[in-house]
């Protein structure tokens, strides 16, 4: 989870990192005048996306008129995707010079790395390229809690070299390093970031911060997330779409591949995706994709990611079916079951459960291909022969295959094959 | 099919490599152990999944479970160095424990040198996850997952995790499988099934399937595990299955243009992704670590895995036809013959769900004790022994023997709450009221490995003193020494008889053993397992069950006695034989409509317990008149009823009890007493070994103890 750099500021204060002063955070341009500050101001909009200031993000103003103009301006601001909602009022810094120091985990050894750079405030990855020189990179492979005395003095030294600055600031950067690395590991953060580090005639600043948390560990930051008002998991996503939403909301992980307002090419098949765990969800994709490319003249287009697998309760299974016969543009309906760790039988019966709902209250049916193998399938396949039974209307459009004995793109194939069939075309 | 014995298999070739002197071991035991960490719902419903397909679960780790029982049979323990004390050759863990307590469940397992160490538990912090790493580089443990489906290696029949028994091996006859195929690598779990279907479709054998895990750390990537399973000979080919983000595959590639001599086996890779959107990267740093190089994206990973030579597909049909290509069209097994195998998998008849219990296996005729036959024990063993085998599965040697009884004749010596019996008042409820009473009883502490067993022969020492003061028999009691066997107790508070006769007191106790225990149907073990399963105090439990020993169940005895009584006092007092009396008796009995207590059983039409106590009543000297009417009562029913039914173990027990001029009623306190040990053991049992407020379905107990054994 991405903190906005208000945030990871006043994290990084109560760890000692000095930080610009905060004037306050704004919501709407009229706030500005409750607030006393001292200017020039920044201007600094808070999204969570990196590239602000060369998307216009961030401005100084001279006075009040000026700040209430560029935030009535900022708050018109969309920076890829999201919609710039609020501003922070910040003390201007002045420069000296400027470094780079950031904390992660090296995704190939899943070591932490320190990486520090004396040339501050431009692109990391840029310096990387151009003057891998200025950058020094260190895996530490013990997991430790606390740096070094040692490192963080090597670090500093090499940055304070760099900085050529008149005062010897080595032991005030050595600081702020091993704190840094303190709130990384702290706070259980998969990056902790000061872009750039701003060396005045004071002392040095932390001009920006980021700071992103481990999802796996928010349960137990919850001193953390109460410092920041934080009451709910915030999700790093641009806009959701009103797909998004409600599966959200009923607890399983879904992305719309189509643009929320689309109009549907009449010549093509829109097929929706109940897939089984999030591996086979991309899969499946690329699997429908591939087949109606093959054999259908690309006349197949797969509408969505789904992750319906870890073994959901009835009830959000028949959600799963439910939103996507909800969704217009779906045609079809490919959906396996491979139970693992999740069982066939609890699948099959919300599969039913929703179909039933659909057809007695009168909304909208779309045909449902598929299959399902594995743990609790002979209950499971006994359900479903006796709700064949009982409603043979309801599951009309409902094909099951059971066992394995069809590979997964031959249900596929076959599946889009008949519906494009129910609608008069030919293949 | 025979399977590939465990130490040709792949998962042993990884153990040798790691530790070669567990590997010997494996060697010389011929199974590969494994232990579940972790027994929540999830831990426990794979374990039993787990065994099923034939791994072998030698133990459980639950914290402050040690001393229960995974699926009723399986030991469990507090920590793993405990359960390694008893289980040293434990060679594979699989952790499934909650992500919040992993970290310290996992690296007690890695610094307890498992080699092999499968960590399902999903979404662990991933500071957690570096300190477990750490570890596990430390021990050279072959950690898998987090997040992972686990391994599964269908040659030998051993899966640690939850992939579904669907992946197919090797066939080398129509009766054996081979330790031959595909190595399946994969990132994600779903995925594996549709790419073990794609290829079993055309015959090609998987001889292992790994889920490297889902995580964004783990302890096990591509570049580890695909040398490892090249390396292993039976090994034709490895599939890896990657997908777009992170950097696995990436690294594979590099690792190839490097060491090419670690990859000596063809590879095809399956990426998935190539339609998905854009996903959203991470902040800088991440991405300067390969400075230059951009990694995550479908692209990205095809076109280093390409230019490494290994071949790039996307879709099951592609898969088919790259590994077919590679390994030159080899079929591993008939694909028909495949599929009807796996037809007959879907379509086997849904199971039942069977329960466990290792306390007694009841059979027609037949009882056995944990192994004993229950005829055997009546002869041999003395009821604290008997006690004892019920609770633990095995008798106590003397040592022990002598510490159980010291605990029976201690509590047999100290005071009980003072009871009334009301007039015509049924012992069991008498019984009943002691036990609630009883504070003796309640504070007997039952924690600790040997608490159950102690608790047991407490409480049969507190029912020799309820008994003392249901019959009054108090000083007969208070006089005896402290030193002498259990049985004597027994007796002095039975017959009020200050000196004791070892004839009587032997025939006393064994009627008293003859009722131990009947399985977990009768409606006493009824009574107390449904208490048990609530988890009800042991004295309340216990004293539920006595309270359903009435005169309709376990009762018989004492109206037999009161009805061969009867027939013998007619003989005597109008001068006929017992024989005629007795069918006169029976006659007007049948004429009223009284039923004749102490013939017939539900389940044995010869009770076992008939002879063995017939035989001690003639070794004691015990037997009488009443003895010998026992013997020829089922004829005489016959004769007057015109229907055959066996005399049961009450009836020869009333029979007993009247010769020995006892009360009658003693024939039912004998009953009572007995059966007291049988549910000491079926309480404890329950708790150690079922889940909370479960469902008992009584008739669907199997019994999965000890097999017959003779006592020596």
């Amino acid at each position: 989870m991405k903190l906005y750099e208000y945030e990871a500021k006043k994290v990084f204060q109560t760890m000692g990192i000095p930080t610009p002063k905060q004037y306050g955070v704004i919501h709407s341009p009229n706030e500005l005048d409750a607030i006393p500050m001292e200017f020039p101001v920044m201007l600094k909009s808070m999204v969570l996306v990196g590239g602000r200031g060369k998307a216009g993000g961030i401005k100084k103003a001279k006075n009040r008129e000026e700040a209430k103009r560029i935030a009535t301006e900022l708050f018109k601001l969309v920076i890829k995707g999201f919609p710039v909602e609020c501003i922070l009022l910040e003390e201007v810094v002045e420069e000296a010079g400027a470094c780079y120091i950031g904390i992660t985990m090296d995704p190939a050894t899943f070591n932490n790395v320190v990486i520090v750079s004396a040339s501050g405030g431009v692109d990391i990855e840029q310096v990387a390229v151009e003057k891998p020189e200025a950058i020094i990179k260190r895996e530490l492979p013990d997991n430790a809690k606390e740096l070094s005395k040692n490192l963080t003095r090597e670090l500093a030294a090499f940055l304070a070299a760099q900085l050529k600055n008149k005062k010897d600031i080595t032991g005030s950067l050595a600081d702020i390093i091993a704190q840094v690395y303190a709130t990384y590991q702290r706070f259980d953060a998969r990056l902790c970031e000061i872009n750039p580090l701003i060396i005045t005639p004071t002392g040095a600043v932390a001009a920006d911060a980021k700071l992103v948390l481990d999802d796996n560990a928010l349960f137990r930051q919850v001193e953390l997330l109460e410092m920041l008002g934080i009451t709910e998991k915030r999700h790093d996503v641009a806009e959701r779409t009103k797909n998004e939403l409600r599966a959200q909301s009923a607890g399983f992980p879904y992305i719309d591949l189509l643009p929320e307002t689309f109009t549907k090419d009449p010549k093509k098949l829109y097929v929706g995706l109940i897939p089984g765990g999030a591996g086979y969800g991309i899969f499946s994709i690329d699997e429908v994709a591939t087949i109606g490319n093959r054999y259908f003249h690309d006349r197949v287009v797969p509408v969505n990611f789904m992750d319906s697998g870890g073994g959901p309760p009835q009830n959000r299974v028949a959600e799963m079916f439910h939103l996507l016969m909800d969704y217009p543009v779906v045609d079809l309906i490919v959906t396996s079951r491979f139970g693992g760790i999740s069982s066939c039988d609890i699948f099959i019966r919300g599969m039913v459960q929703a179909v039933k709902e659909r057809y007695e209250s009168g909304k909208r049916m779309v045909p449902i291909y598929g299959r399902m193998v594995g743990t609790d399938l002979p209950s499971a396949r006994t359900f479903l022969e006796r709700a064949k039974l009982e409603n043979p209307e309801a599951l009309r459009y409902v094909t099951i295959y059971v066992g394995n004995q069809r590979i997964m793109a031959d249900v596929i194939r076959e599946g889009i094959q008949k519906a494009l069939e129910s609608k008069g075309w030919k293949p | 099919m025979k399977l590939v014995p465990p130490d040709q298999g792949m998962l042993y070739y990884i153990i040798e490599n790691k530790r070669p002197d567990l590997a010997k071991k494996i060697k010389q035991t011929g199974i590969i152990e494994t232990v579940v960490v972790g027994l929540g719902g999830q831990g426990t419903r794979h374990a039993e999944l787990m065994q099923q397909y034939g791994t072998t679960i030698t133990a459980g780790i639950a914290p402050g479970r040690g001393g229960t029982r995974l699926l009723e049979t399986i030991p469990v323990y507090d920590t793993i160095s405990e359960c390694l004390k008893e289980h040293p050759n434990i060679a594979v863990a699989s952790i499934w424990r909650h992500y919040s307590t992993a970290k310290d469940a996992t690296i007690d397992v890695i610094e307890a040198d498992i080699p092999v160490v499968i960590l399902i538990s999903e979404g662990i912090p991933l500071k957690d996850v570096r300190d477990i790493l750490v570890a596990a580089r430390k021990h050279k443990t072959v950690l898998i997952g987090g997040n992972t489906p686990g391994v599964i290696f269908p040659p030998e029949g051993i899966k640690a995790g939850m992939l579904p028994d669907v992946f197919y091996p090797e066939e080398v006859s129509p009766e054996a499988f081979g330790p031959k195929g595909v190595t399946i690598i994969s990132r994600s779990g779903a995925i594996l099934y549709h790419l073990s279907d794609a290829l079993a479709s055309v015959g090609i054998a998987q001889n292992a399937v790994i889920g490297v895990g889902g995580d964004g750390a783990i302890g096990s990537t591509f570049r580890d595990l695909v040398p490892l399973a090249m390396a292993y000979k039976n090994t034709d080919l490895v599939v890896v299955a990657g997908e777009i983000g992170g950097c696995q595959e990436e690294l594979l590639a590099d690792d190839i243009k490097k060491n090419p001599k670690k990859y000596p086996k063809p590879l095809v890779a399956l990426i998935s992704g190539a339609h998905a959107p854009e996903g959203k990267t991470m902040g800088h740093a991440g991405a300067i670590v390969s400075p230059g190089q951009v990694y995550g994206t479908f692209q990205s990973k095809k076109t280093a895995l390409q230019n490494a030579g290994v071949p790039v597909v996307n879709s099951q049909y592609d898969l088919i036809t790259e590994v077919q290509k590679r390994l030159v069209k080899k079929t591993y097994f008939d694909v028909e013959n495949y599929y009807k195998k796996m037809k007959t998998i879907w379509d086997a008849p849904f199971k039942k769900p069977g329960w466990g219990t290792l306390v007694t296996k009841v059979m027609p005729n037949n009882l056995m004790i944990s192994g004993y036959s229950l005829q055997d024990i009546v002869e041999k063993k003395g009821f604290l022994e008997t006690a004892y085998l019920l609770v633990k599965g095995e008798f106590p040697d003397k040592k022990i023997l002598e510490e159980m009884r010291k605990i029976a004749v201690d509590a047999a010596q100290r005071p009980i709450p003072k009871v009334t019996r009301m007039k015509n008042e049924d012992i069991s409820k008498t019984l009943v009221k002691y036990f609630v009473l009883d504070e003796e009883l309640a504070k007997f502490p039952e924690a600790g490995t040997e608490g159950a067993v102690k608790k047991t022969i407490f409480c049969l020492g507190r029912v020799a003193r309820y008994l003392s003061g249901i019959l009054d028999t108090e000083k007969a009691l208070e006089r005896s020494s402290g030193n002498e066997p259990f049985s004597h107790v027994i007796y002095r508070a039975v017959t009020g008889n200050p000196t004791v006769n070892e004839q009587q007191s032997r025939m006393i106790e064994a009627m008293i053993v003859a009722c131990v225990d009947h399985g977990v149907t009768p409606p006493s073990a009824q009574a107390t397992l449904i208490a048990a399963s609530t988890r009800a105090p042991f004295e309340v439990a216990v004293a539920q069950g006595v309270g359903a020993i009435t005169d309709v169940h376990g009762g018989a005895g004492a109206k037999a006695a009161a009805l061969f009584n009867e027939c013998i006092r007619k003989s005597e007092k109008e001068n006929i034989d017992i024989a005629q009396a007795t069918r006169e008796i029976m006659r007007t009995y049948v004429e009223e409509g009284k039923r004749i207590e102490g013939l017939g059983h539900r389940l044995h039409t010869k009770d076992p317990r008939r002879d063995v106590l017939w035989a001690l009543s003639a070794q004691t000297g015990v037997a009488g008149e009443h003895v010998q009417l026992s013997k020829i009562v089922s004829t005489i029913f016959e004769q007057v009823r015109g229907m055959s039914l066996p005399i049961n173990v009450d009836g020869v027990i009333g029979a007993i009890v009247a010769d020995m001029k006892l009360d009658p009623s003693m024939a039912k306190a004998f009953f009572i007493y007995g059966r007291i040990a049988g549910l000491s053991a079926h309480y404890f049992e329950e708790v150690a070994s079922q889940p909370r407020m479960r469902q008992i379905n009584f008739t669907e107990a199997v019994y999965k103890g000890k097999g017959p054994r003779s006592i020596p």
